[in-house]
């Protein structure tokens, strides 16, 4: 009966953790293509104006993010300017959660068919690698080694911290902005 | 809890063994298609292969309503186009593939545009975009390695943008594969035993790879079996019927694990060395397989080990210390792949090919990289990665 009561209260957190880490990652991304220069090289590739999105089907939370050029990425919300480019979708909100929450790798749930991509796979490849570094560097690496499929060699301790700092900071900045009037 | 989870799905009615084609008009009765069209490639037609086919129909009084034998190598959107409207003035109901890769590629893009209606195959590119079944299809396979008939995929070249089109949905896959010994008897050597590495890699690469499964292991592993035990006998007797059809079925059930499980470096590298390269694929499937294998090895070293019970048998594998079953599949790879240059030069190392410069490399391990198969690959992939596996893969 009580588990019956609280089961609502349970979804809508989930739904909410979702959402919040939508937004984490989506201004991570920014940052990271502004202070990683593996990341801007990943990125260039990608043509400009190219829109990519993460979301949870059917119309879940999502992130979408915008390739400006010259390896920057512009975060905007969950709202696309225009159809997008390419879309990781995942099938359900429980299957966002178990990867966001570092409970399922992310290869890890492309091989599980918890996620379809939507657009040019080859893209779709290359934003799990940038995703994989954002993660690398974010994460403390007992829960990054948990959130991607290997963790980078030649990641140190010094580079790490530095470079997290400055994505948080970036990522903490883009938050009171986004909030301020 | 554990997290593991997994998805398999082949609905394909197999069909195999001998006279497997004299079924085929009682199964296109019942599904009440009665003008079918064969679409098929000039080699095919050339090797004598309509002939069985066409006979059986007619001897049932299902008559071949008409014949579309022109597919390129690499399927192109107007060549689906034209054969779209062929089966239309034909009023055909059915589609007939006949042939390799290509023509049943052909085959699953004709059936999209005949189904769904339009002339433009391009606008339904992508996964999930046919909500549909379509019309009756069945697949008669002549190589026994690429197993595109129980696959849900399709590639078609878009030749005006020069980009490559993939189709993805359930609905792609035939009603029926037809698995017949007389189809794949005169395949000429090199091609035989390069086919039948590649399904030997699609098989190895199911069963090692991320996505392996349950069910798809199975299939894996009989398939690698099949390979072990037919390949050189085929090899040294191609008339060898009963060695044909275990390659086809190995073919057909290497399709079912990779296709459930889907595949890793080898074939990342593959498509890579196809795009720049131009080399066959199955070729390209043979020369990777060790090297990758040694490259994921430490992720690997358990199932990896388990297959050598199906590469070697149960004595080699009984006699050999569980720590050292992984390297000994190796081995045994390798050892095959020493009997198939001795029987027909199918090279080893892309040296052996003559058609690969050294200055490629860095290019191939780049196009490797954005490939759609590297993420289910066990080991992460560096640019760095990629380029130490082809190297020693050079000579």
């Amino acid at each position: 009966m009580l588990a019956k009561r609280i089961q609502p209260m349970i979804f809508h957190a989930r739904r909410l953790y979702v959402e919040l880490m939508f937004q984490v990652m989506g201004r991570a991304l920014q940052a990271v293509s502004e202070v990683d220069s593996e990341v801007k090289e990943e990125a260039q590739v990608l043509p400009e104006g190219f829109l990519f999105e993460m979301m949870v089907m059917p119309n879940g939370p999502s992130m979408i993010v915008e390739h400006t050029g010259l390896g920057r990425f512009r975060y905007h919300g969950d709202n696309a300017p225009r159809p997008v480019d390419l879309s990781i979708q995942f099938k359900h909100i429980a299957h966002a959660f178990l990867v966001l929450s570092f409970q399922e790798k992310t290869s890890v749930a492309f091989a599980n068919d918890r996620m379809l991509v939507d657009g040019d796979v080859s893209y779709a490849v290359r934003m799990t690698r940038v995703l994989n570094r954002l993660e690398s560097f974010i994460l403390p690496k007992l829960v990054a080694e948990r959130a991607v499929k290997e963790y980078p060699q030649n990641l140190h301790l010094p580079e790490k911290l530095v470079s997290a700092a400055r994505i948080y900071l970036k990522v903490a900045t883009n938050f009171v902005e986004t909030v301020r009037p | 809890m554990t997290n593991k989870y997994y998805e398999f799905f082949c609905p394909v009615k197999v069909i195999a063994g001998k006279a497997a084609l004299e079924h085929m008009p009682y199964e296109l009765a019942g599904l009440a298609a009665k003008r079918p069209m064969i679409i098929t490639d000039k080699g095919v037609r050339a090797a004598g292969l309509l002939e069985p086919v066409i006979a059986a129909c007619e001897e049932s009084g299902l008559e071949i309503v008409t014949i579309y034998d022109d597919v390129p190598p690499d399927s192109s959107t107007s060549v689906v186009r034209d054969i779209a409207g062929v089966y239309r003035s034909e009023k055909c109901d059915s589609i007939i593939a006949i042939g390799g890769g290509s023509a049943i590629d052909t085959g699953k893009a004709v059936n999209i545009l005949v189904s769904e209606g339009g002339d433009d195959i391009a606008k339904y590119s992508g996964a999930g975009i046919l909500k549909h079944p379509l019309k009756p299809f069945f697949v008669v396979p002549t190589t026994a390695g690429t197993g595109s008939e129980v696959t849900a995929v399709a590639v078609i070249t878009d030749e005006a943008k020069g980009v490559k089109l993939p189709f993805t949905s359930s609905f792609l896959l035939p009603n029926a594969a037809v698995i017949d010994p007389r189809m794949t008897l005169t395949l000429p050597p090199h091609i035989t035993a390069a086919t039948a590495m590649d399904a030997l890699t699609h098989a190895t690469e199911a069963f090692t790879c991320m996505a392996k499964n349950p069910l798809s292991d199975a299939y894996a592993t009989a398939a690698v079996k099949k390979v072990s035990q037919s390949l050189l006998a085929v090899m040294d007797n191609p008339k060898d019927t009963d060695g044909r059809l275990e390659l086809a079925q190995a073919s057909t059930m290497a399709g079912i694990a990779f296709s459930n499980s889907m595949v890793g470096l080898v074939h990342s590298l593959g498509h890579a060395t196809g795009a720049v390269c131009h080399l066959p694929h199955g070729l390209c499937m043979s020369l990777y397989l060790p090297y990758v294998l040694e490259f994921n090895l430490e992720s690997i070293r358990e199932p990896l080990g388990e297959l050598l019970l199906y590469l070697e048998g149960p004595e080699v594998y009984a006699t050999t210390p569980a720590s050292r079953r992984a390297e000994a599949s190796i081995s045994a790879i390798r050892k095959l792949r020493d009997q198939l240059y001795k029987r027909c030069q199918l090279p080893r190392t892309l040296k052996e090919t003559g058609k690969v410069e050294e200055s490629q490399l860095d290019h191939i391990a780049e196009v490797a990289l954005d490939d759609g198969s590297i993420m289910f690959n066990p080991r992460e992939v560096s640019l760095e990665d990629a380029r130490a596996v082809l190297r020693r893969a050079w000579s």
